[in-house]
């Protein structure tokens, strides 16, 4: 999953469809196919701004096309999963196994976003804990400060 | 990725292409899982899978990219091709159609690739005799022609799919051993991963670290 979510669009390709896309966009008349394989280029790319250009794409996509669905809610994973933000990932990836819910391709995916999810989450309570830590450790400080200022005004 | 010792000495990057249906996916599962999928879906893009293979006491890492065989697909799987160092292009011996449409994914892939990238032609569902519309020797025939390797296999019953990745390996080797890939060029599809740096050096466990010399 890992090569899936990190392997780059040759910039030629990303030009190439990008140039078919904008041609299109001239003439008011863009083919669901060209703006998909345009997106999908978009979503492989390195730049986190081109990979949310790709999804916008998408999801315009998922509005006009119902044949098509499958693959934008696909890519809609992917491309989320590759900016990381998993839980947008998450819930495509639910929405694509509700209709296919044998998809080998979207259950390792979801599978691989699932683990992300649960590390983040870790991540977030073990921050929590070190700031209780960190607070636990200020008011042990105030109470040795005061108690020395104490000993100190008995001097 | 971990700066560790690598477990394998070379990564070599597979293709498999053909029409949609033929089976491309499930080779791959069998190969990768030994187990048949039923029921497989079309494959949405590209799906990937990997497995370590050995070849004359080397170790191999295949890494290998599974096109989409949908028509709307095709235009962008194409630039999955560049820097394949093996291509496994597949029919299904039940339906001819798939067979004539052949010579369009060998363009394909001659156009694309490098002239040294080892092209196998599998000709799937060898289980489905009764339904045969291809024979196996005018395959044949057309893979001698082109200078393909060539066998019958079977996905679901997993005859010849683990010979068909590692005959092309064991091709793709040979190359490397004769000299006719450059393992520099990234478009030979191969990346060599030098053998296991000692324990004592602390500096010298990742590959960037060769580039350094000042030699």
């Amino acid at each position: 999953m890992e090569e899936l979510l990190s392997e780059v669009v040759p910039q030629q390709d990303l030009e190439k469809f990008e140039k078919k896309y904008h041609q299109e966009l001239d003439q008011q008349s863009v083919s669901h196919r060209t703006q998909f394989e345009y997106a999908w280029c978009l979503v492989r790319s390195s730049y986190a701004p081109d990979i949310q250009k790709g999804i916008l794409l998408l999801e315009d996509l998922m509005t006009r096309d119902a044949d098509g669905k499958r693959d934008y809610i696909y890519y809609l994973a992917i491309g989320n999963a590759r900016i990381k933000q998993y839980s947008l990932a998450m819930k495509f990836c639910k929405a694509f196994l509700q209709i296919e819910p044998n998809n080998q391709q979207v259950i390792s995916l979801e599978q691989y976003v699932k683990d992300k999810l649960e590390k983040e989450s870790l991540k977030g309570i073990a921050v929590a804990g070190g700031a209780a830590l960190a607070l636990g450790g200020l008011i042990g400080l105030g109470i040795a400060l005061a108690k020395n200022r104490k000993t100190a005004n008995k001097d | 990725m971990s700066s560790g010792p690598y477990n394998y000495n070379y990564i070599f990057k597979y293709i498999i292409i053909g029409d949609m249906g033929v089976g491309k996916s499930c080779l791959l599962h069998q190969f990768t899982e030994k187990k048949f999928m039923a029921n497989c879906p079309h494959t949405i893009g590209v799906e990937f899978g990997t497995r370590i293979i050995e070849v004359a006491d080397k170790k191999i890492k295949l890494q290998i990219w599974d096109t989409a065989g949908q028509e709307r697909f095709r235009a962008v799987t194409r630039s999955y091709y560049r820097g394949a160092a093996g291509a496994l292009m597949v029919y299904d011996i039940t339906r001819r159609s798939t067979y004539n449409h052949l010579s369009s994914w060998l363009t394909d892939t001659r156009n694309l690739t490098n002239p040294n990238t080892v092209i196998f032609l599998i000709g799937n569902k060898s289980d489905l005799e009764s339904t045969r519309e291809v024979t196996y020797e005018e395959a044949k025939q057309f893979a001698d022609e082109n200078g393909l390797m060539f066998a019958e296999a079977s996905a679901m019953n997993g005859q010849n799919v683990e010979e068909a990745f590692l005959e092309t390996a064991r091709k793709i080797y040979q190359n490397i051993q004769e000299g006719r890939l450059d393992l520099n060029a990234s478009e030979s599809g191969v990346q060599h991963r030098p053998s296991q740096p000692g324990r004592t050096s602390l500096t010298s466990d990742t590959p960037n670290n060769k580039d350094q010399c000042s030699c």
